[in-house]
């Protein structure tokens, strides 16, 4: 009378293409994007310890308009990856209770977010001054 | 006040259909559905099986989202039928499935009893911090303790949540968001001391581990749960756990 006979219905495998997944990949693919700039770093650090030649010719390279382009890609990436990332960490803490109550996630993310672009304009700051005084 | 006499408009439902005993596998089968602007289409499918075919297979009970029984794939997103609107859906034809990521018992109703197992697997209970008699009196809380861990009482168990999980759709032993919510509740609570247990029960591959922070589950969340926050911050802890393990007293361990 009453059979079962349970049916196993796949994922599709595409569903990170898929909405609502897209953001989430979006987000993810970002990260890519700051290990790339990382990467651009790196190569700049290991130019200078080869030596004044090694690095006037990264200089050179990363001047070009091909690197300037990718710069930016790279630049609304990364700002894409610091404004999800701080809109992810709210979920990864214990709620925070203040005076009983517990504070809005987008109010921890909004937070977060002013300090870390005080921070990068601390830094940018510190950087021009140590330039213009070298 | 009968509700029949104003249902002058017509929705078009397509249904996910499965007989075990007769389809091979499910197909979709369509129901024109006379409705009113106040109907669910929870109502509009209990019209179908009043109606049109008795044989119709779904869950319901209370009718308005605190027993969560009748969640389902409206349209492609996991929503409770008692609290979706066919006003909001019209006048497109509506597609309805049983939830993703579980197997189908029949039409639709999907198998529960692996995420019975996982509530049951988490200690589902106060493990009392400081052991009391009546005669100590109650364990106290204040507001600010209780608002820890209050969302996270709130969980309907159904199961919205893991039919939006692509981590879970992909490995069915993940423990999964709505189970993690109710580990919370009680870890959060100020109460409760069992937090090492339920943290040795989620710490390996199927436990939180899993998780990539996908998120999609505490946005599909119909009480505000917010799983995807009992999951992660768990990450945390796990991850703490690992690597101070060699600090906690032996006793602990």
């Amino acid at each position: 009378m009453s059979e079962r006979r349970p049916f196993h219905r796949k994922q599709p495998r595409t569903w990170w293409a898929q909405s609502p997944y897209v953001a989430y990949t979006v987000r993810e693919l970002s990260g890519v994007a700051v290990a790339l700039y990382g990467a651009i770093l790196l190569a700049g650090l290991v130019c200078l310890a080869r030596g004044p030649d090694a690095f006037a010719r990264y200089r050179q390279i990363v001047a070009s308009e091909a690197s300037l382009l990718i710069h930016l890609l790279l630049f609304v990436a990364v700002v894409w990856h610091v404004v999800t990332w701080f809109q992810t960490m709210p979920k990864t803490i214990p709620k925070l209770i203040l005076h009983g109550r517990p504070v809005p996630q987008a109010r921890l993310t909004a937070a977060s977010l002013v300090f870390a672009a005080v921070c990068s304009v601390a830094l940018l700051a510190v950087v021009v001054v140590v330039g213009a005084c070298s | 006040m009968s509700d029949v006499m104003v249902r002058s408009k017509t929705i078009e439902l397509r249904i996910l259909r499965y007989r075990p005993a007769s389809d091979a596998e499910p197909v979709f089968a369509t129901y024109q559905v006379p409705y009113s602007d106040d109907m669910s289409v929870l109502q509009a499918l209990q019209s179908i099986k009043d109606t049109q075919d008795g044989s119709l297979s779904f869950r319901w009970s209370c009718r308005m989202a605190v027993c969560g029984s009748c969640g389902m794939m409206i349209n492609g997103d996991p929503k409770l039928a008692c609290n979706t609107f066919l006003r909001d859906l019209a006048p497109k034809a509506v597609t309805i499935e049983p939830l993703q990521n579980f197997p189908i018992e029949r039409d639709l109703v999907v198998t529960v009893g692996d995420f019975v197992k996982k509530i049951e697997s988490i200690y589902p209970y106060i493990v009392p911090k400081v052991a009391k008699s009546i005669e100590d009196g109650a364990y106290l809380q204040t507001p600010g303790q209780m608002a820890a861990y209050e969302s996270f009482a709130d969980c309907i168990n159904c199961m919205l949540c893991y039919a939006a999980c692509p981590q879970f759709g992909a490995n069915p032993d993940f423990i999964g968001p709505g189970a993690m919510a109710l580990l919370q509740r009680y870890n959060g609570d100020s109460r409760d001391g069992g937090q090492q247990r339920r943290l040795d029960s989620i710490s390996d591959e199927d436990g939180v581990w899993s998780c990539t922070a996908v998120g999609i589950c505490s946005e599909v969340c119909p009480k505000q749960v917010d799983p995807a926050n009992a999951v992660n911050q768990n990450k945390t802890k796990s991850a703490f756990d690992f690597f101070l393990r060699f600090l906690r007293p032996k006793a602990a361990q």
